[in-house]
């Protein structure tokens, strides 16, 4: 990329954090139990009347969606986008490879992924993380035959999930407000952020003449999405509003990868 | 999201042979009693038969009903609309929301094929207590679950769910919020008679 092409995108990023910072509340720091702060437009006389034993409710913030309608309409287009053409992809698939396959499939893009892991447990200065998951690439490469095998995972040994978005937030960036994008589904403002900079450490943004790496992704895509056949139909059938379900299970998964 | 609909199926399932609610032990213990005994009713090969499929639901309902605090559910799910109500609409919330809830997930009771619960831990704190427990996939993937839980009397009562971090209480809790924010309570209950409808 040219050194144009990165300043600007630099610029960018570092416009959003700003607007991040400005629009957020603080997420709780790592081992911190925070009282919840809400926001002045959305007042909460919930938690006042009831027992004060929730550790959760402590945690259970507000996301602001501003962008609702647009949110919406994304939705929906996502919606239609999974029921025809990507799972009926996945089924395909599916029916062609066999599940051990698969999952051996999902472990070698899942061991690719490492460098993300590796350095945004060092910016959240989990060392001992970043120690674990440089272990296990190790072993899972070497020993996994190229990532295919999740030897460290069989053998027990913890996996760090981290994100540059959990990192931004351990730093005391909010989450901003909700984002629902097109194609690449649920995410916050910091959640894009997020995403940009892991991009940069991704090492498929690297291979190939396409610095997107159409194929790869498009099959990581295919491939876990034949893992997970029913998951969202599952969450609209259980939901009255699959749109606010998805956006609040969505951020409540956030919100504990960031605790851990 | 199919696996969260499976643990909360068999989650549900927990207190299946359960004839009476007191028991020794903390909420871990009660908790994983009723675990351990509905894992052994869904291998049950006697309950296999398709055709046993209603009368299992039927069963599994009845027992789940006496060991899941509906209304404390139904009240956190409400949250803050829950104290506008009258004690009628408050009844007729609950059972709803029951209802709904009971069709959603039993239904999926027959998918059960081999996943397992493992337990981590509980905190207690005064008349509330936290589970922690790990459940095992087919696929090999372990997925963390919480279980919240109240003392009534001497029983433990489930109330909520979090699975992978994601609370069934606050999902529908967002959901009814964002719901009543633009539209009447009587219309939030005909939604949900539609949707327990549809799920016959």
């Amino acid at each position: 990329m040219g050194k144009w092409k990165c300043g600007i995108l630099a610029g960018i990023l570092v416009f959003l954090l700003n607007v991040a910072l400005a629009l957020g509340q603080g997420e709780p720091g790592l081992g911190e139990i925070a009282v919840s702060a809400r926001p002045a437009g959305e007042p909460d006389e919930f938690y006042d009347d009831y027992d004060d034993n929730d550790w959760y409710e402590e945690y259970h913030e507000y996301l602001p969606d501003p962008l609702e309608p647009i949110n919406r309409a994304f939705f929906v287009f996502n919606d239609r986008l999974y029921f025809w053409v990507l799972k009926p992809a996945a089924r395909g698939y599916k029916t062609v490879v066999p599940e051990k396959a698969r999952i051996s499939v999902r472990n070698f893009f899942k061991n690719l992924a490492f460098p993300v892991r590796f350095v945004n447990c060092l910016l959240q200065g989990k060392v001992e993380g970043a120690a674990e998951e440089l272990g296990s690439f190790l072993l899972n490469s070497i020993g996994g035959m190229g990532g295919f095998f999740d030897i460290s995972g069989a053998a027990g040994v913890r996996k760090h999930d981290e994100d540059f978005d959990q990192s931004l937030a351990v730093y005391g960036f909010g989450p901003g407000f909700y984002i629902h994008w097109p194609v690449l589904g649920p995410s916050t403002l910091r959640g894009t952020i997020g995403k940009t900079g892991d991009f940069f450490l991704d090492p498929l943004s690297y291979y190939g003449e396409y610095w997107y790496a159409p194929w790869s992704r498009g099959l990581n895509v295919v491939n876990d999405t034949s893992l997970r056949i029913g998951d969202y139909e599952a969450l609209k059938r259980a939901a009255l509003d699959p749109y606010v379900a998805l956006r609040d299970a969505y951020y409540q998964n956030r919100l504990k990868k960031i605790e851990e | 999201m199919r696996e969260r609909f499976l643990v909360l199926c068999v989650f549900l399932l927990f207190p299946a042979v359960l004839p009476c609610p007191a028991s020794a032990g903390g909420p871990l213990d009660q908790a994983r009693e009723t675990t351990d005994k509905i894992l052994a009713i869904l291998k049950d090969p006697g309950m296999k038969d398709a055709s046993k499929a209603q009368e299992k639901k039927a069963l599994i309902g009845k027992v789940v009903d006496e060991r899941f605090d509906w209304e404390e559910l139904s009240r956190r799910s409400l949250g803050r609309h829950w104290a506008n109500r009258t004690e009628e609409e408050r009844r007729a919330f609950v059972t709803l929301f029951r209802e709904l809830l009971e069709r959603t997930y039993l239904d999926r009771v027959e998918e059960y094929s081999g996943e397992q619960i493992s337990y981590v831990g509980e905190k207690v704190d005064g008349d509330f207590a936290t589970v922690e427990a790990k459940f095992l996939t087919a696929q090999r993937t372990e997925i963390p679950l919480l279980y919240r839980m109240r003392l009534k009397g001497d029983a433990w009562m489930f109330y909520d769910v979090v699975i992978e971090g994601v609370s069934l209480v606050g999902n529908y809790r967002n959901q009814f919020q964002s719901i009543l924010s633009r539209r009447p309570y009587e219309e939030l209950v005909r939604m949900l008679q539609e949707k327990v409808a549809e799920e016959q």
